[in-house]
């Protein structure tokens, strides 16, 4: 990482002091507004607490968004190729995906109960819209030509899907998935503050309770930095196996 | 008279968004084995259209189309086609890119390798086999193109204003390479372009189409020596006619 990079730690150091200068005044109790080194200190006393909570929610949303791009990615692909397909569920998927995840988590509930079963479920509902999405449009954005290639050559169509379809649309797939992980994460942590028992949701939900507002601070700092950790590792990824684009579109960092 | 391909009486009808458009009336054409033939005509009078029903990319409205004595119901293994275009997958080196129609028809791997470094010998891109298209310029994707084509040995290429993109000077190497490749792999050439000193520098015979609705208005031999010199007054008569025979809008170049 180049040294100019750094400069996106400026708003964070500010805010940082803007925080200390608020303590310092008084201007909320420190039981509602924890200064930053005792936050900071509940990295320390309870780095376990957090690090197994940090791992039940990432591991939730890794299984949820997985289980999303093995449905939602061959269903865009296919949905993609065939306008008949188009046709059947175009209507379907717009009504669905303007239902927000969180909405559906009494519904989970009832049928799941309280545990991973339900989180995992609106993760993946909350993925797979994006995905699907996204691959659809993929799929309609390659070229013509390269398609009337394929058909001249006599190709198969599982050839025409795999070698040509797939990769023409990985782009869009990525970033079907950014937009994935971004929402499984949101979705996660809210229905871990209802309907599972661990959990970065659960943990800043419990820390409230027992008058923690330190590891809530910790809590929401860790849901951040996780975040931005899951974007930076979609977009690596991206770079790596859609190497082939360096040099076609204007960069997206 | 029969020949190698044979178009019988086609007619296309487009339905279009304020009614039917009729691209093609009433074309007839027999192109013998070996022959390279121009077909001529100014944009929109449905030459392109044409030579992609004789590539079996779509089918005509009325008609019949014979390639090496079968009636097309489809793409023929006997042809292979060009696009100005290119249709070059970004994602594939350009090995991969001239292996993918011998891919398409199940050549085994060893085989495809040695067809393919054959191939890119002959169209002057040995040594970059490992590149990617967009780190070529326009006259060396155009060769991959070409290159793909002729890897599945077609006794017919199909070339669809291949060189209509590039600049000038480059245009004026392939056309000279392409009579060597033609001279080379003894095939028929069937070329579509819009630019009377191309048709009269490459063909044996023109055809000229005239538009609204495509027909043919003229099939003209061309009997020059080759190579041709585009500033001979024989060059200069040949292309004096094709200009009249295109009409009062007249011809390019």
């Amino acid at each position: 990482m180049k040294l100019g990079r750094l400069v996106g730690l400026l708003p964070i150091l500010a805010l940082l002091l803007a925080w200390q200068l608020a303590v310092l005044a008084k201007i909320y109790p420190p039981v509602l507004l924890p200064p930053p080194l005792k936050v900071a200190n509940a990295f320390v006393l309870f780095g376990d607490q957090i690090a197994s909570n940090a791992l039940a929610s990432i591991t939730r949303v890794a299984i949820g968004i997985g289980l999303a791009f093995l449905v939602a990615v061959p269903m865009g692909l296919m949905i993609g190729r065939f306008a008949w397909l188009d046709r059947l569920t175009d209507w379907s998927i717009q009504t669905f995906r303007s239902i927000p995840p969180i909405s559906l988590i009494p519904m989970a509930m009832l049928f799941f109960g309280i545990g991973d079963e339900p989180a995992i479920v609106l993760i993946f509902i909350a993925g797979l819209w994006p995905l699907l999405l996204n691959t659809i449009f993929g799929v309609r954005g390659i070229e013509r030509t390269m398609l009337k290639v394929a058909t001249a050559a006599g190709a198969s169509e599982v050839l025409i899907l795999r070698d040509i379809i797939w990769p023409a649309a990985l782009p869009n797939i990525f970033t079907g998935l950014r937009l994935a992980v971004g929402g499984g994460w949101l979705t996660v942590v809210t229905a871990e503050m209802i309907a599972v028992k661990s959990g970065l949701g659960y943990m800043i939900l419990n820390a409230q309770m027992t008058f923690r507002p330190e590891l809530i601070f910790a809590g929401i700092i860790v849901i951040g930095a996780v975040g931005l950790l899951g974007d930076y590792a979609v977009r690596r990824l991206k770079a790596w196996a859609c190497s082939w684009q360096e040099g076609l579109t204007a960069s997206e960092q | 008279m029969t020949g190698f391909i044979e178009c019988i009486d086609i007619g296309k009808i487009y339905q279009g968004r304020t009614g039917a458009v009729e691209a093609l009336r009433g074309i007839n054409v027999a192109c013998a084995e070996g022959e390279f033939v121009c077909l001529l005509g100014l944009s929109g009078c449905g030459k392109s259209t044409l030579l992609q029903m004789i590539a079996g990319l779509e089918p005509p409205s009325s008609g019949q189309i014979i390639v090496a004595g079968r009636e097309l119901d489809g793409p023929s293994q006997a042809t292979s086609i060009v696009f100005q275009d290119h249709g070059l997958f970004p994602w594939m080196s350009v090995q991969q890119n001239v292996e993918f129609n011998m891919k398409a028809r199940g050549v085994k791997s060893a085989e495809r390798r040695a067809r393919a470094v054959e191939m890119l010998e002959l169209t002057g891109l040995a040594g970059f086999a490992g590149r990617y298209p967009h780190e070529l310029s326009g006259g060396m994707r155009q060769r991959v193109g070409i290159a793909r084509a002729l890897t599945t040995r077609p006794r017919a290429l199909l070339m669809d204003e291949p060189f209509g993109a590039l600049d000038a000077q480059t245009r004026g190497h392939l056309q000279a390479e392409l009579l060597e490749i033609w001279a080379s792999q003894r095939t028929t050439v069937l070329f579509v372009t819009h630019s009377i000193d191309e048709a009269v520098f490459l063909a044996d015979r023109i055809l000229v189409f005239t538009p609204r609705p495509g027909q043919l208005s003229a099939n003209v031999p061309v009997d020059l020596p080759r190579p041709r010199d585009p500033r001979s007054a024989a060059f200069a008569e040949i292309a004096a006619s094709l200009r009249a025979a295109l009409g009062p809008e007249g011809g390019s170049e």
